[in-house]
């Protein structure tokens, strides 16, 4: 039994290896290289075939040929409104970011405060609408929001407006709609982190004299940056990207970078331009995550 | 207390804001009235109905198998890559690490969608896997995307542990991996299992990924969701939700009743405990000490 | 491990078998719109031949496309509009015909057949299986309160004219989302040939589009039939068939709200959509089968009557409940028919265009 065990164990690569090893490997096969594929298609022309684009390289009578199609990078970089969509698309991120931070702190805090089985039942609140597709309450807000539905109604029973207000597809209800659909994912990062702080840390500010509110901003806050942090990056890089709810809730005016990469890869059928549009998406948002990941590294390694 | 009750205000606030569009959802599904906006009297015609519509409750089972699935995989993928990110110290391509696991996050889901699709479509040429695209490539395709999720949330708590009881317990010989699940994962086991849920919630809302990889006859509920709202919302929509919903409920209120046992047990047991050696160590006065010679 | 590697080939082996056994079942493939079939006409299918079928749904046709155009998509029957058929066709999606194994072929309407011909050539690799035309959904008594009894309703006057779309802002304008189907209206209009390339002429129709690009609400491609069968909106550019549906929401719903279709004097587009199988269908008799059990007259009529949209087939006319067939917007008068024109499909430059321009137009800018 033992020998077997041994034998066994030879064969095995090293417990680091392991864990190293796998999710690398996962996610070099199941995200690296369809992002090869991405890259490779950006570099070709559309075309009219099975699949849409050029091959990109060809290999005739022992030569051969790489050719790199430079043209979609420099169209996104001639055409202006791929930049007004981006931009459009991160002052949306921004705002809808802070949004859900000043509005899911607070709601975190209070869940952490809670007693045991108050913070299990309260986490599950949260969390359960967003068990039910997100599509179906979008259009719940859309019945809502509409000229005609019951926000509307609302107001104009209780005489506050004579008109109805124009908010459905607008910039508005494209910010009521991402902050809903993405609020949990604020508050379940920041509660993972505020319910482990260490209370006597505030029973000692206060004992030393400290107000709370001065405790809060000086002692929470601080030590839940990791978590704010954490929340913001799920909130802000996905909204970027989100096409769904601007489509369903927005108005013509709303450029978003995502309804554009839509469009260009099934209106246009370019999917060359499209994927050079996610490469250049890619890269921009990566760089600061990659420097914020080794900044994170090197402090761990200071602590280590 | 001030801030406490400011937060308090702020949840319920919160609680109210998201849960009054399940509110109209849950009302609207009794609706008679086939149209969204008229109301024509109270029905549970929805409700019998889809027991008719196996299409729609076939898809819902999909995407809650799929969803569970993609949870339990997408924490573990994840928390291993968290743990990776932050824990072990240097090896050769750990930006590229760093980069490809938080890259599903920042990538549109429409390329992601679509190269994920190539690489099957060509995979599938080349070796004849998968023959056919369905749940397991739907996982796949979930998975890698809420394992970027699971993981900035896992890195940023792993990152702000204190070192000190892991590296006591493995000076004290455990192995690693024992340190592992013993030690780290009770003291994570809040991020783990926010990830958790946000996994499943992600896979369970996601449209563009499965429209991308499903194969015939693997539509999920938002696929059939979106295909059919070309009309309008359908009550039937509505009627699946505040199933979904009152399922939850029933989970959360079963979740919060046994945990109040729980508690309640521990506090009895810790009471008990408490009353046994009070009444052990008190001895009447007039017993003499037997000789209680070691 | 050798031990492993040997299970492993053999476990292999047996799924490669079962799955090859798996394409000789009776099964059968479906990729088809949303609501574009009668509720039992599948079960009909099924009861009658004993082959199951996988009914997949879809909502646009670019997702389809996108399937079709990745490779594999697995599907055995699936239903483009004419002008995306042309492009698949050209770049090698379906496979032809074998109209021996058809029929039923002989009760399609050959002017439908002719005019589908335009995108599919000789019609050797689909038929048509449902038509409409994209005209003016409106709220007769709305448009009449704003612009009066005279209003231009029967005309693209009612939205092109600046003058009337402003008064119209006030009770809601909706435009299809779709440039390859609003441009040419403006083309056309304008007098120009709707698949023109002319890139001076195409900014023309966008002009034309900004001038009334304040007055309108909104740019959807479905959101008009639940907005104008609960009074949200009182003018859409819509397809036919949704726009009867909306007809029949507001009727149904108490009749407070009317809806109304109209076929533009001017001319209209008109679209097919094909019944085609893909080049690598796994099932392609059952397919054929499939097809011919649609060109029945009593299948074809009752899909028709349950969707609203009219079918190519001839012989299934007179089964069509009188309310559709008597509607000429469903069925309209060969008059009428001759000044439609089939959707175009354009090159990808040109095509680029347009989608730029359109985005233009949305936006205001």
């Amino acid at each position: 039994m033992n020998t077997l065990t041994q034998q066994f164990q030879r064969f095995l690569p090293s417990g680091r290896k392991v864990v190293i090893g796998l999710p690398f490997l996962w996610l070099f096969l199941f995200f690296m290289l369809p992002f090869f594929l991405v890259m490779k298609i950006s570099f070709s022309e559309a075309a009219l075939a099975i699949p849409p684009y050029s091959e990109i390289y060809s290999f005739a009578e022992q030569k051969f040929e790489l050719m790199l199609n430079l043209g979609n990078y420099t169209m996104l970089a001639a055409d202006e409104l791929y930049i007004s969509a981006y931009l459009g698309s991160l002052k949306v991120a921004l705002l809808s970011t802070v949004m859900c931070l000043v509005l899911g702190f607070p709601m975190a805090y209070a869940i952490s405060k809670a007693s045991k089985e108050a913070q299990n039942v309260l986490l599950l609140l949260i969390m359960m609408p967003t068990w039910t597709a997100i599509l179906i309450r979008v259009y719940a807000w859309m019945g809502i929001l509409s000229n005609n539905g019951l926000l509307n109604g609302f107001l104009m029973w209780t005489g506050l407006t004579s008109h109805p207000i124009e908010i459905l597809n607008t910039n508005t209800a494209v910010y009521i709609g991402v902050v809903y659909a993405y609020l949990p994912f604020m508050v379940l990062p920041l509660y993972a982190n505020l319910v482990k702080h260490d209370q006597s840390l505030l029973e000692a500010a206060s004992d030393l004299g400290s107000s709370t509110f001065n405790s809060f901003w000086k002692i929470t806050v601080p030590l839940a940056r990791n978590g704010i942090i954490a929340g913001c990056m799920l909130v802000f890089i996905p909204v970027v990207g989100e096409f769904v709810i601007p489509e369903l809730l927005g108005g013509p005016e709303t450029l978003m970078i995502g309804r554009v990469l839509w469009q260009e890869f099934f209106n246009n059928r370019d999917w060359p331009v499209a994927s050079a549009l996610a490469v250049v998406m890619l890269a921009i948002l990566i760089v600061p995550i990659i420097l914020f990941n080794r900044s994170q590294a090197k402090e761990m390694e200071g602590r280590a | 207390m001030k801030r406490f009750g400011f937060s308090r205000l702020m949840l319920v606030l919160g609680l109210a804001f998201i849960y009054l569009p399940m509110l109209i959802l849950v009302i609207y599904s009794f609706n008679a009235s086939k149209l969204v906006t008229v109301w024509g009297g109270w029905s549970v015609k929805w409700y019998v109905g889809l027991l008719d519509n196996s299409q729609l409750m076939g898809s819902v089972l999909r995407s809650l198998e799929i969803a569970c699935y993609t949870a339990i995989a997408a924490v573990a993928l994840g928390t291993l890559a968290a743990f990776v990110l932050t824990r072990v110290t240097r090896f050769k391509g750990r930006t590229l690490f760093g980069g490809l696991v938080t890259a599903p996050l920042v990538m549109p889901e429409v390329i992601t969608g679509l190269s994920l699709l190539l690489l099957f479509v060509a995979m599938a040429q080349m070796i004849g896997w998968p023959m056919e695209r369905g749940i397991v490539t739907i996982w796949i395709a979930h998975t890698t995307f809420c394992a970027a999720y699971v993981a900035v949330v896992v890195s940023a708590r792993l990152r702000e542990l204190d070192l000190s009881i892991e590296e006591a317990a493995m000076d004290l010989g455990a192995r690693p991996l024992k340190v592992f699940f013993l030690i780290t994962i009770p003291m994570i086991a809040p991020s783990l299992a926010a990830g958790g849920m946000m996994s499943f919630a992600l896979s369970l809302d996601d449209l563009v990924l499965a429209s991308f990889v499903s194969g015939p006859g693997s539509t999920t509920l938002p696929m059939e969701v979106f295909s059919a709202v070309r009309l309008g919302v359908k009550p039937e929509i509505n009627a699946v939700a505040s199933l979904i919903l009152l399922a939850v409920s029933l989970v959360t209120f079963l979740v919060w009743y046994f945990s109040r046992k729980a508690e309640a047990n521990r506090k009895r047991a810790i009471q008990d405990a408490m009353d046994q050696t009070a009444s052990e160590s008190w001895q009447p006065a007039a017993k003499p000490m037997t000789g209680a010679t070691a | 491990m050798k031990m492993l590697g040997r299970t492993l080939l053999t476990l292999s082996l047996l799924g490669a078998i079962a799955t090859g056994a798996q394409a000789n079942d009776k099964v059968l493939r479906v990729y088809n719109w949303s609501d574009y079939i009668a509720p039992d006409t599948v079960k009909k299918f099924e009861d009658e031949t004993g082959i199951s079928v996988t009914y997949d749904v879809f909502d646009s046709n670019e997702t389809l496309e996108a399937r079709l155009l990745a490779g594999k998509s697995g599907y055995d029957i699936v239903v483009p509009s004419n002008s995306f058929l042309a492009k698949q066709i050209k770049a090698g999606v379906y496979q032809t015909l074998d109209k021996s194994k058809l029929s039923n072929w002989k009760n399609l309407n050959p002017v439908l057949l002719k005019n589908a011909a335009a995108s599919d050539p000789d019609n050797g690799h689909a038929f048509p299986y449902m038509w409409g035309s994209i005209g003016i959904g409106f709220n007769p008594d709305k448009v009449r309160e704003v612009l009066g009894a005279d209003a231009p309703v029967n005309s693209w006057d009612l939205l092109f004219k600046p003058e009337n779309a402003a008064k119209l802002k006030a009770c809601g304008i909706s435009f299809l989302d779709s440039p390859t189907e609003m441009l040419p209206a403006a083309l056309h209009y304008l007098g120009y040939p709707v698949n023109t390339q002319d890139k001076q002429q195409i900014s023309e129709a966008e002009a034309l589009f900004m001038k009334i690009r304040p007055s309108v609400a909104y740019f959807h491609s479905s959101k008009y039939i639940s907005d104008l069968a609960n009074g949200n909106i009182c003018v859409a550019v819509g397809y036919s068939g949704d726009v009867l549906q909306a007809k029949a929401r507001a009727e149904e719903a108490g009749g407070k709200v009317k809806v109304d279709y109209s076929i533009p004097k001017e001319g209209a587009g008109s679209f097919y959509d094909m019944v085609a199988i893909p080049r690598d269908a796994a099932n392609v008799d059952n397919a054929y089968q499939f097809m011919n059990f649609l060109m029945r007259p009593d299948i074809m009529a009752e899909i028709t009557n349950s969707v609203g949209y009219s079918n190519a087939n001839a012989a299934a006319t007179p089964l069509v409940d009188e309310a559709i067939r008597n509607d000429p917007g469903s069925y309209p008068s060969q008059a009428v028919m001759a000044t439609l024109y089939a959707v175009p499909d354009m090159p990808i430059a040109t095509q680029r265009i347009m989608t730029r321009g359109w985005t233009r137009v949305k936006l205001g800018k």
